[in-house]
C-alpha cells in the first residue's frame, strides 16, 4: 500500500491528463448529478459521490456503438468491422462497479470473445475508490460488493490529508512510477481497513438473507405470481432499470444507412428485456408478451440465470434501478425480500 | 460408431460478416423460397446439421436462419426463407449474383452420430422442414449408420409444400418411411394424400420407443400436441430433440433476445433436448 | 437490389398546422441536398412555387378540420401511391385536437372573435388517417429530421419504414439525462413513443408526448406516477390530453 498526499494525487492526475495518451475520465458532478465523464483537471473529480447515473461499463460497451461499416458500391464492396478501441484512465470507481466490470469481463472477454469490448477494456486502467458516501437506494453491503479485493488496477482510499493507494496490477503500479509515494505505515493500513469496514454500516437497505441463497430463492419463487404481479402492475415497461444497470448487457443491432443503399453501418445500442418488443420475433410471436413475464425475467437473470451460467450473482446492489424507476417498482432488494418472505411463509 | 464432426471454432467475435454470393434461388410457395449462397473467401461453410447463420443485408439488417442443406451436400449452402419481415422481404428481393454478409455457423446441435444403430423419427411442421432438412439429408447420406428412418411432414395445404421435388423422391424412396399430411385442401388444389394435422400421423407408427430418437421442428403450438402423441408412444424425453426459433441480434450469446429462461437459443440451441427444456416455461409457450 | 431505381416524385402539403414540420425539412441543410439526390420534389409550397399533381409519395402536415381539407386530402390520396402523415397534427391530431374536448362555440369565439361564424370548421380536428388511408406516419412536434430521412430512404429503397416501439425513457437514459421526475418536474417520457433521442429532456425540459402514446402503455401506472408527483386528476388529464387526446378518445371508442 502506498501513501500520497492529496495535492500530490491531484498533481499526478493532472500529469496523466497532460501527458498520458489515454483519455482521463472520472466521477464528477455535471450540475445536477454525479456521472463518469471527461475531466480536464483533477479538481473536477468528486470521489465523495454516492452513485453515478451510469456505470463505467459505458466505456467498454458504449450506449451506441458502430460495429460494421459497409459500402456496397460495385467497385468498393466492403463490409468491415469498424468499432473503436479507445483507451482510458478511469478514476473513482466504487467497489460494486468494479465487481460488475469483473462480471462483464468474464462474459464479454472470457466466455464470448467480444472484441469491441475486449479492446476497449484492455486498453483501460481502472482506479477504484473506497466509498465515502452511500446512496439511500444502495444495498451493496448486503450483496457483498461494498468492498472488493480485486478488479482494480489501483484502489484509492481517502485518509485525512492523504490517499492510501492499493496496487492491483502492473498497469496500476506503472501509473505511480513517477509519483512521490511512500510506503503505508501499519497505522495507515489499519485506517484503510477501518474505512472499508465503516462504509458497510452506512447502508440503509439490504437483502435480509445471504446473496448465496438468491439462486435457489428465485428458482423456488418463479411461480410466486402474487409477488411478481404486485410489482409488474405498476411497471411502465420503459427499460430504464435495464439500461442504468451496471451488469445489464443486452443489445439491439440496427442498420443505419447514410441515406443511400450503398453506404452505412450497423450499430449496437443498449436494449432492455423490460421493453415490450424485446422477445418478439418476425411473424408476430412474442415470447414475453406479459409485463409480469418481462419484469420477472430481469430479476431472474440477475439472481439466477447468470449465476447458473457464469457463477456470479449479477445484481451488485448499486441501487441505480431503484433510484431511476419513476414507478418505484424496480428495487431488487425490496422484491427479493418480499419473495423471500413469501417463499418462507 | 461413426466419427463425430466437430463444430467450427470461430475464435474472437469481430461482428464482421463475410461476403457470400447468391448463386441460385427457387420459389416453393408464394412466400417461401430457397436461396443458395457461396462464400466468396472460403470453400465451405463448415456447419453441422441444425446450425444456423446470421445473414446480413446491407441497408436492411441481420437475421438468423437455420441452414437447410446438409454438410454432406456438395456445393453452396442453402437457406429456406419465409417472407415475414423486413430482412426476409429484402432477401426475397435479391437477385442471383448479389452479395450478402454471413456470420457463423452458430449454435449447439444434437450429435446425430449418437443416434447410430437406432431408429430416427423426424417430425416437421410447415417451415420447420427447413432446419430439419439438413439433418434428414445428413442421416440419408449416412443411411447405414441408422436403423429405420421415418419422416413426418405436415403443412397447411398442398400449395404450401416446401422442397416438392425432394418430397416426391422421399415418398418413393425405400430407404426412408416418409409420410405427409395437409391440414386441409382449399378449392382449386388437388391432393390424394392424408388430410389432418401432423399429430394424426403419429398413432399409426410402429415405434420401438427405447430405440427411437426423434427430432421435431414446427410452430410452438405444434410441439405441445406432438409431444402428447410421443408420450403416448412412450419415447423417453432424453431421446427427443426440438429445434426452436427466436429473434437474435448477435448469434454469440450476448444480445439476450433469444433467451429462454436461462438458456440462449444461439448457444444452447437451436436444437434442444426435450429433457433440458421441458421445465423451462418460456420454451414452448 | 442491383436494379436502377427511378427517383420517386414527392410532394408536400399542409393542412391545419404551423408548418413546423416542413420547416424542419428545409432546415436539413446539407442533408437536403442528399434528399434531392434520391427524390424529385415536385410540390413544396414552403420552398418552391413549382407545383405538379404528378407524384408518387405525398407528405401531409397538419390536422384535418374542415370539409374543404377533407376534399383536398382525398384528392392528394388519389394522386399518390404512398401517403405519409407528417408531424403530430397529421398523425395524432396534435395541439389542434386539444379543442376536441372543449366547448366548440367557446373555442371558435376565442380563436376568431366576431368572425367565428365565417369559419366552417369541424368540431374535431382529426389526424389524416381518420379521413383517408395513410400508409406511414412520422410523428413529432416537430418531426425528427433524421427519422424523416430514414423513412424517405426506406421508401425509396422499397423497404418498410418502421417506428421505434420503445418509450422516450430509453433514449433519455442512454443520453445520461437527469430524469425530469428527479428534477421535481413531470414528464410523459415513460409512455411516449421514442425515436426523438429524448431531445426535450436532454434540453432540460420535459417530454410533452408529441410523438404519441407507445403501443401498449401502462396508463394506470403512468397516471399514478403523475399523481404521486403532485398532479390532480384534472391536471393529469390535461397534461395527457395535450397530445394524447385523440388517441385516448379513439381507445375509448374501440
Amino acid at each position: 500500500m502506498k501513501i500520497l498526499a492529496k495535492y500530490e494525487f491531484d498533481e499526478l492526475v493532472n500529469k496523466w491528463i497532460a501527458e498520458d495518451p489515454r483519455e482521463v475520465v472520472g466521477a464528477t458532478h455535471d450540475g445536477t448529478k454525479f456521472v463518469f465523464d471527461d475531466i480536464d483537471d483533477a479538481e473536477e473529480l468528486r470521489l465523495d459521490y454516492d452513485l453515478t447515473m451510469l456505470s463505467p461499463k459505458k466505456y467498454f460497451f458504449p450506449q451506441r456503438e458502430r460495429l460494421v461499416q459497409y459500402d456496397t458500391n460495385e467497385n468498393d464492396y466492403a463490409m468491415v468491422q469498424d468499432w473503436s478501441e479507445e483507451s482510458r484512465i478511469i478514476v473513482g470507481i466504487h467497489p460494486y462497479d468494479l465487481v460488475a466490470i469483473e462480471q462483464l469481463d468474464d462474459i464479454f472477454i472470457d466466455a464470448q470473445g467480444d472484441e469491441p469490448y475486449r479492446r476497449k477494456r484492455e486498453n483501460s486502467v481502472l482506479i477504484g475508490v473506497t466509498m465515502q458516501s452511500v446512496s439511500e437506494h444502495s444495498f451493496a453491503a448486503s450483496m457483498g460488493t461494498a468492498r472488493t479485493e480485486t478488479g482494480y488496477d489501483l484502489l484509492v482510499t481517502e485518509l485525512e490529508d492523504t490517499y492510501a493507494i492499493e496496487i492491483g496490477s502492473e498497469k496500476g503500479s506503472g501509473l505511480l512510477e513517477e509519483a512521490p509515494t511512500k510506503e503505508a505505515s501499519l497505522e495507515e493500513v489499519e485506517a484503510v481497513e477501518e474505512q472499508k469496514a465503516a462504509v458497510e454500516s452506512k447502508f440503509e437497505k439490504g437483502i435480509e438473507f445471504s446473496p448465496k441463497q438468491l439462486p435457489s430463492l428465485l428458482k423456488e419463487g418463479y411461480d410466486a405470481v402474487e409477488v411478481w404481479d404486485e410489482y409488474a402492475d405498476g411497471c411502465l415497461s420503459c427499460g430504464t432499470c435495464n439500461v442504468v444497470c451496471p451488469t445489464c448487457y443486452c443489445f439491439n443491432v440496427d442498420v443505419v444507412d447514410y441515406m443511400t443503399d450503398e453506404v452505412g453501418e450497423t450499430r449496437r445500442r443498449w436494449d432492455g428485456c423490460l421493453l415490450e418488443e424485446f422477445a418478439a420475433v418476425a411473424g408476430g410471436e412474442n415470447f414475453r408478451e406479459e409485463r409480469v413475464a418481462r419484469h420477472r425475467h430481469r430479476l431472474m437473470r440477475k439472481g439466477n440465470y447468470l449465476y447458473e451460467r457464469f457463477g456470479d450473482i449479477a445484481c451488485v446492489g448499486c441501487g441505480r434501478c431503484t433510484k431511476q424507476c419513476v414507478a418505484d417498482v424496480a428495487d431488487p432488494s425490496e422484491i427479493y425480500n418480499e419473495l423471500w418472505r413469501s417463499v418462507n411463509a | 460408431m461413426p466419427e463425430k464432426i466437430e463444430a467450427t471454432d470461430h475464435g474472437p467475435v469481430h461482428y464482421e460478416p463475410e461476403p457470400a454470393t447468391l448463386v441460385r434461388r427457387e420459389a416453393f410457395t408464394d412466400g417461401d423460397s430457397v436461396f443458395a449462397f457461396e462464400l466468396q473467401e472460403r470453400d465451405t461453410l463448415g456447419h453441422l446439421p441444425g446450425q444456423f447463420v446470421q445473414l446480413f443485408i446491407p441497408g436492411v439488417g441481420e437475421a438468423p436462419f437455420s441452414v437447410s442443406s446438409s454438410p454432406t451436400d456438395e456445393g453452396p449452402f442453402e437457406l429456406c426463407i419465409r417472407e415475414v419481415g423486413k430482412v426476409t422481404n429484402a432477401i426475397h428481393d435479391l437477385e442471383v449474383g448479389d452479395t450478402v454478409g454471413i456470420r457463423g455457423p452458430f449454435g449447439e446441435v444434437c450429435d446425430i452420430e449418437t443416434f447410430a444403430d437406432n431408429d430416427v423419427l423426424f417430425i416437421a411442421g410447415g417451415i420447420g422442414l427447413a432446419p430439419l432438412r439438413s439433418m434428414i439429408n445428413y442421416v440419408l447420406a449416412h443411411r447405414d449408420w441408422f436403423d429405420d428412418v421415418t419422416v413426418l411432414y405436415g403443412c397447411k395445404e398442398p400449395a404450401e409444400m416446401l422442397y416438392p421435388a425432394e418430397v416426391r423422391q422421399w415418398e418413393q424412396s425405400d430407404i426412408i418411411d416418409f409420410r405427409m399430411t395437409v391440414d386441409g385442401v382449399p378449392e382449386g388444389q388437388t391432393w390424394d394424400g392424408n388430410v389432418g394435422v401432423i399429430t394424426t400421423l403419429i398413432p399409426g407408427l410402429n415405434l420401438d420407443p427405447e430405440n427411437t430418437y426423434t427430432v421435431v421442428c414446427g410452430p410452438p403450438v405444434m410441439f405441445q400436441f406432438v409431444q402428447q402423441e410421443l408420450d403416448e408412444k412412450e419415447i423417453p424425453h432424453e431421446q427427443i430433440y426440438l429445434s426452436l426459433e427466436r429473434r437474435m441480434h448477435c448469434g454469440v450469446g450476448l444480445c439476450g433476445h433469444c433467451q429462454i429462461n436461462d438458456l440462449y437459443v444461439c448457444q444452447d440451441g437451436p436444437v434442444f433436448n426435450y429433457e433440458v427444456i421441458k421445465n423451462r416455461p418460456e420454451a414452448l409457450s | 437490389m442491383s436494379q436502377t431505381k427511378m427517383k420517386p416524385r414527392v410532394a408536400f402539403f399542409d393542412f391545419t398546422g404551423c408548418e413546423g414540420d416542413q420547416l424542419q425539412i428545409i432546415n436539413l441543410e446539407e442533408k437536403l441536398l442528399k434528399l434531392v439526390e434520391i427524390v424529385d420534389i415536385v410540390s413544396f409550397r414552403e420552398a418552391t412555387s413549382a407545383h405538379s399533381d404528378d407524384y408518387q409519395i405525398a407528405f401531409v402536415e397538419g390536422s384535418i378540420s374542415r370539409d374543404h381539407d377533407a376534399e383536398r386530402l382525398e384528392e392528394i390520396r388519389s394522386n399518390a401511391d404512398t401517403l405519409v402523415a407528417l408531424g403530430s397534427c397529421a398523425t395524432i391530431g396534435g395541439i389542434n385536437a386539444v379543442r376536441n374536448s372543449q366547448d366548440f362555440d367557446t373555442v371558435q369565439k376565442r380563436a376568431y372573435g366576431d368572425d367565428a361564424d365565417r369559419i366552417d370548421s369541424w368540431e374535431d380536428a382529426k389526424p389524416a388517417a381518420e379521413v383517408v388511408e395513410v400508409e406511414y406516419e412520422i410523428p413529432g412536434c416537430p418531426i425528427d429530421k433524421d427519422e424523416f430521412l430514414r423513412v424517405v430512404t426506406d421508401l425509396v429503397q422499397g423497404r418498410e419504414p418502421s417506428l421505434p416501439k420503445y418509450p422516450v425513457c430509453l433514449e433519455c437514459k442512454l443520453n445520461e439525462n437527469t430524469c425530469a421526475f428527479l428534477r421535481e418536474d413531470i414528464c410523459l417520457g415513460p409512455v411516449t413513443r421514442g425515436g426523438c433521442d429524448a431531445v426535450c429532456v436532454s434540453e432540460g425540459t420535459r417530454c410533452w408526448g408529441c410523438r404519441g402514446l407507445i403501443d401498449n402503455p401502462n396508463e394506470n401506472a403512468a397516471f399514478d406516477v403523475l399523481e404521486e408527483h403532485g398532479l390532480s386528476v384534472e391536471e393529469v388529464t390535461e397534461f395527457y390530453n395535450m397530445y394524447f387526446g385523440w388517441q385516448q378518445t379513439a381507445e375509448v371508442e374501440q
